[in-house]
């Protein structure tokens, strides 16, 4: 059982995300926009974060960077949400992104729960 | 022109056993002679025909010989004249020469002398020909050349785009107004100017002094995209090649300059256009992809076999819309030249290696088993690792996906000349004659009872065309109904 930060501007991925990982008895946390996300990982201090990328009022890379430069934040584990992002050909340069920005992991939207559940728990061992 | 053959002979001599016996050997030498036996009559037919050679006695009564000569040459200055003189006279054979005769012959004169003396005047005149020939040859040749020149240079100083040359050292021996307009020279008139001196850009300079480096001969030149302005205003793509002497040594180079500025424009609005379409219309399609995989999953409680088959169906369906969005995208992306992003040295294995691994959980669902043949001394290739993952992986998975259950999927790799050549046959369903030519066409999908069951966009191979031809490579197809499909792809070997 961890308290696990989901970060997503799409209310359907939040929900989706929340109701696999409450399943497998985790705390949910849940945060709409990257301003938002930040917040509330620097309040709660969650065992994890899922952090989608695309988000228009701050993107995931800048959460993650920010997260990261931090030494009281850097220790929690980032899972970045991907997507075709703009002007990469295609997603393994978005991976590469990923792990440029120091993100822990990474995985392409749409995720099969059991994927989900599946890095979640590879995550928290790290 | 005319031929030695029509070259015509006037004897004028009183004497007429010299007169008749000179005509017998010249027309026995089969040239063409005419004899009259005064001055006055020769000049008369000179004045209306033309000779080329004059045998004229010096010694005549009635209007002499000398007056005859300067008369003759008066009217045709090209004339040979060979006077015929008696020993006692020599001296008048002399001033005869210096009064422009070309010879002269003395009395009697033998048969032989008669001959060679007219023959060296022939010979002369033959030469003199020949001369003349070669001399016009000469310069209609070099009008041509001249010509040539002109229209190349109309050419070049007409064209759109910029053109430089510059010879071994760098400096600048020829430039048309386009590339003036282009870079704006540093100083008022470049020519002879080393490139570096009246073009202040660093990449540009270093890019023609890269060019005069180059060592194998087979090398094309180097591209480059050059910004101008600062900050960059301008955009050029700039093609230098090295110009070879037969040596094959380098003496210059020639660099080609496109505007790119307003493409690059395009590019920017179209990949904003893109992108956004990406996140608008994945984002959705991820978010009610996910949703379902929570029923499927059971997440939302227990669900019967008959929704989690529907579900599953609909799940199927997402990703194929995901997938054509993704090949779309990809598409768009190599139609403005924007695809192709990093060419590196590949090996063609690997690449059908990681093709085949990822299909191979849905060919085990279908018993369609793999047999790959790739020669050990395969060329590489130079391409971008992507785009081929992207070649591989549609040819592999069409394979799969098009099979019929059970069937096999055959997939060769060897060099074919200057070529590495990928084949991927599969042993499914085939396709029509009809529609073999329309494969490559954007959207277009075989309608049939077959192929409705299969999730495809009808991208994927319109892609794969063009990202093999974006890698100056070649795709063609051939196919059997109910015996099988296969793939053929080119694509060039990497330069050693």
């Amino acid at each position: 059982m961890a308290r696990i930060l989901i970060v997503d501007d799409d209310p359907d991925i939040v929900e989706s995300v929340t109701m696999v990982l409450q399943k497998n008895n985790h705390e949910v946390l849940q945060a709409y926009g990257g301003v938002e996300g930040l917040e509330k990982a620097k309040k709660e201090k969650p065992d994890a974060i899922i952090l989608d990328v695309m988000m228009p009022d701050k993107d995931g890379y800048e959460v993650c960077k920010e997260l990261k430069g931090d030494a009281s934040y850097r220790d929690i584990p980032i899972l970045l949400l991907t997507a075709v992002v703009s002007k990469i050909p295609s997603t393994t340069y978005t991976h590469r992104m990923g792990m440029e920005t120091e993100a822990d992991d990474y995985v392409d939207k749409p995720v099969e729960p059991t994927e989900l559940v599946r890095l979640v728990e590879r995550l928290l061992k790290q | 022109m005319t031929t030695l053959e029509a070259l015509h002979i006037l004897v004028v001599d009183d004497e007429k056993i010299i007169r008749e016996g000179a005509e017998r050997i010249l027309i026995k030498e089969g040239w063409k002679t005419t004899i009259v036996e005064s001055g006055e009559r020769g000049l008369a037919l000179i004045k209306n025909d033309t000779f080329q050679v004059l045998l004229l006695d010096l010694m005549m009564p009635g209007i002499s010989g000398m007056e005859v000569l300067q008369a003759a040459l008066q009217m045709q200055p090209d004339l040979l004249v060979i006077v015929i003189t008696g020993y006692a006279t020599i001296e008048n054979a002399v001033s005869a020469m210096k009064s422009g005769a070309y010879d002269f012959i003395p009395k009697p004169f033998t048969p032989d002398q008669l001959r060679i003396v007219v023959r060296r005047a022939l010979d002369k005149i033959r030469l003199e020909r020949e001369a003349a020939l070669l001399r016009s040859e000469r310069e209609r040749s070099l009008q041509d050349i001249a010509n040539e020149k002109s229209k190349t240079l109309t050419i070049i100083n007409h064209m759109a785009d910029g053109v430089l040359v510059t010879d071994q050292k760098g400096s600048i021996v020829l430039n048309n107004p386009a590339v003036t307009r282009m870079v704006g020279w540093a100083s008022k008139n470049p020519l002879g100017k080393h490139v570096s001196e009246v073009v202040k850009h660093e990449d540009l300079t270093n890019m023609l002094k890269k060019v005069l480096e180059i060592e194998d001969v087979h090398e094309q030149g180097i591209s480059q995209e050059v910004a101008w302005g600062d900050p960059p205003t301008t955009f050029f793509m700039a093609h230098t090649a090295p110009v070879r002497n037969e040596q094959g040594d380098i003496i210059g180079a020639v660099t080609i300059f496109n505007d790119v500025t307003r493409l690059k424009e395009l590019d920017r609005m179209k990949s904003e256009f893109v992108d956004m379409v990406s996140h608008e219309l994945r984002s959705p399609l991820s978010a009610i992809r996910q949703k379902l995989s929570l029923m499927s999953d059971g997440f939302t409680g227990d669900i019967s076999d008959e929704q989690k088959q529907i579900v599953g169906r609909v799940q199927h369906r997402i990703d194929g819309l995901l997938g054509m969005i993704r090949n779309l995208l990809d598409l768009s992306r190599i139609e403005a030249g924007r695809l192709v992003q990093q060419k590196e040295r590949l090996v063609v294995p690997d690449i059908i290696e990681e093709a085949v691994e990822l299909m191979v959980p849905e060919a085990d669902k279908k018993g369609v088993t793999f047999e790959v043949t790739i020669d050990a001394d395969l060329f590489p290739i130079h391409a971008d690792r992507q785009n081929m993952e992207t070649v591989c992986g549609n040819l592999v998975s069409n394979a799969v996906k098009y099979n019929r259950e059970g069937g096999r999927v055959t997939i060769g790799a060897r060099n074919r000349g200057e070529f590495v050549e990928i084949q991927v046959s599969d042993s499914g369903v085939g396709i029509a004659q009809e529609n073999l030519g329309r494969i490559f066409d954007k959207f277009f999908r075989i309608r049939s009872d077959y192929t409705r069951t299969v999730v495809g966009s009808g991208i994927g191979l319109p892609l794969v065309k063009a990202i093999v031809e974006a890698h100056f490579g070649s795709i063609s197809v051939a196919s059997e109904l109910e015996k099988g499909t296969t793939f053929t792809v080119l694509l060039p070997r990497a330069i050693t």
